[in-house]
């Protein structure tokens, strides 16, 4: 793999983390909010 | 679009848009989640049994800001491919090594609102002031940041004036912070960050390929120097990386915004919300430190020789009008998620610190607090206002107050854990370490000959303080013994002769190093055993009114109503 493509992946690689990361945040806030519901209350 | 000047514009009507439509979204959130009672409590820490989603969303948009996106694009064009890690990764790991000490603090303290109201707890005034104190300068020159940034970018990206954008973001801000406080800021956060990485996830890959994508590697290597195309500069971590790891638990200490969150979140989710923002703000700030990487393989000059305009000036130049009006609703969610925090940290800092413990001394009425809160985000936003008006380089007085910090940390840490830690011993040793920094730090005398190698020892010291603070937390006392013996004595040999000349890391290590070994000398001798017991009973809710009880703690309502002061 020559530094070209080393360069590439090292920029492309971190949108690709904080594509990741936000599912994990929207699949934690969807949770919440069923929570809230079944339990009758606000989510905050 | 019209084009002005280097950046292209978007057009007046579009921007109101998109300022209304964002303004007008957070505002709804907050109605749909408002009180017509608001608890006071809730408006400091929003009950503290706050979720996953909502908190692990709330650390990372209020760690994420503007200045933090455009200092990693500064980063990156300066110091190479290197640079953005060393200036996002150290920022988050601020988050990660926090949290050991935050569910520490939550055992002691379970229903704190700050910081510095459990330092009273645990020693008295003079120790609570100086940390609010130190609370209310860093976000105070924080929400002053913020207003000029998003001011810089109308002025920059609209036809409107650096004045009038100042005034819309302070107003839009204030508008959905003021009536729920904490929970209106939580809450809207998530809807930011939704908007701030979802842009950072379009954005970068279509600049990337817009700008030549993989050519631009091979094309624009000679625009590097040897520094900047190795990954293992040493001038990257020099400048950037070690002032930055010295930082890493002053800023998490020494910030109100990340204390209150670890008072808000459900205690059992406490290591997973602040594992998962420290991914979340480490790869938004290193991505969008990119942008920098790509301007100096591109070889681009920043735009009127600032690089703060690099952002903006890539965005405008590689992206369509469309995905232009998404960068300014990252920006702009970047820092009003910033903002609306600082406005909740100042305010319970004057709610419970200086209102409920020195006021109104534990007979605190629920009202006038709510009052208070209100008035201090009121007062906070026009203080902002005025000092943003002058534009002047806050981004060097934040540095300066972040390694002010450094002379916190230990005796912070040290009386949540060590029974012999006296209130004497905590003001003396910041206040010396204090006295000690400022000279270093602005080159009050100079460091030739001895003098020189004196304060490099002192700094030997501050790294084996460093090293050692930031093992303790996850691996306890004995290891930290080790960590930080060694960290010194392995740093020693390379750093004696010539870290002085580095100002900014000398400074910051002397400050560690002098709070610490006075601290701790004066306390090792002390009679004194604390009771970490009492803290609970010091402190509890200000607000029992069942009326207004925050739903999330409905169930400790019953125990609830300790108060202050006991």
């Amino acid at each position: 793999m020559d530094s070209t493509m080393l360069l590439t992946i090292y920029v492309l690689m971190w949108p690709v983390i904080v594509g990741g990361t936000l599912f994990m945040i929207c699949k934690g806030f969807f949770r919440d909010w069923v929570e809230a519901r079944r339990e009758g209350r606000s989510i905050i | 679009m019209t084009p002005e000047a280097e950046f292209y514009q978007l057009s007046g009507w579009t921007v109101i848009l998109l300022l209304v439509l964002f303004y007008g979204g957070t505002l709804l959130m907050s109605t749909l989640i408002g009180k017509k009672k608001e608890n006071a409590d809730g408006y400091m820490t929003a009950g503290n049994k706050v979720g996953f989603g909502i908190s692990a969303a709330s650390m990372t948009a209020t760690w994420i800001w503007a200045s933090s996106m455009y200092a990693s694009a500064t980063s990156g064009y300066t110091y190479g491919i290197s640079g953005p890690i060393h200036y996002g990764l150290w920022g988050a790991l601020m988050i990660l090594f926090i949290y050991p000490f935050g569910k520490r603090i939550r055992k002691v303290a379970p229903k704190a609102h700050t910081l510095a109201e459990v330092m009273h707890a645990r020693h008295g005034r003079s120790s609570q002031l100086m940390l609010a104190g130190s609370n209310v300068v860093g976000s105070l020159i924080s929400l002053t940041s913020n207003f000029i940034a998003g001011g810089a970018l109308i002025a920059l990206l609209s036809p409107f004036s650096f004045s009038q954008g100042i005034i819309v973001i302070a107003a839009g801000v204030l508008l959905y912070t003021l009536w729920s406080g904490f929970r209106a800021s939580v809450m809207t956060d998530f809807a930011q960050v939704v908007a701030m990485l979802g842009a950072v996830v379009v954005i970068i890959p279509v600049v990337f390929f817009s700008a030549g994508g993989p050519d631009m590697f091979a094309q624009g290597a000679a625009n590097l120097t040897p520094q900047q195309s190795n990954f293992f500069s040493s001038d990257a971590f020099l400048n950037q990386g070690a002032p930055y790891i010295a930082a890493v638990l002053a800023y998490a200490i020494g910030n109100q915004t990340i204390a209150q969150r670890l008072f808000a979140v459900r205690e059992d989710l406490i290591k997973k919300t602040f594992v998962t923002a420290t991914i979340g703000y480490g790869a938004t700030i290193i991505g969008i430190g990119m942008l920098g990487v790509m301007a100096l393989y591109l070889g681009i000059s920043p735009s009127g020789g600032d690089t703060n305009n690099l952002i903006p000036q890539m965005a405008s130049t590689y992206l369509g009008p469309i995905l232009l009006g998404v960068f300014l609703i990252m920006i702009i969610g970047a820092l009003s998620s910033t903002a609306d925090s600082d406005l909740a940290a100042l305010s319970s800092i004057m709610m419970a610190d200086i209102y409920g413990q020195n006021i109104a001394k534990g007979k605190a009425n629920p009202k006038t607090m709510l009052m208070v809160g209100r008035i201090t985000m009121i007062v906070a936003t026009a203080a902002a206002l005025y000092f943003a008006s002058g534009q002047m380089n806050i981004l060097d007085l934040l540095v300066f107050v972040g390694a002010l910090w450094g002379a916190l940390v230990f005796p912070v840490i040290a009386s949540f854990y060590w029974g012999k830690v006296t209130n004497k011993a905590f003001t003396v040793s910041v206040l010396a370490a204090l006295a000690v920094f400022i000279p270093v730090r602005f080159e009050w005398f100079p460091m030739d000959g001895a003098t020189g190698i004196v304060f490099d020892v002192v700094s030997v010291v501050g790294i084996g303080v460093v090293l050692g603070l930031m093992s303790f937390g996850f691996f306890g006392l004995k290891a930290a013994r080790i960590i930080g013996a060694l960290g010194a004595l392995v740093a020693a040999p390379f750093v004696i002769g010539f870290l002085h000349d580095y100002t900014v890391l000398t400074g910051s290590l002397v400050a560690y190093a002098v709070s610490t070994v006075i601290c701790f000398a004066m306390s090792v001798r002390s009679k004194q055993d604390f009771d970490f017991d009492l803290i609970k009973q010091r402190i509890g809710d200000y607000d029992t009114d069942p009326e207004t009880e925050p739903e999330l703690d409905a169930t400790a309502a019953g125990t609830a109503g300790s108060g202050t002061g006991k």
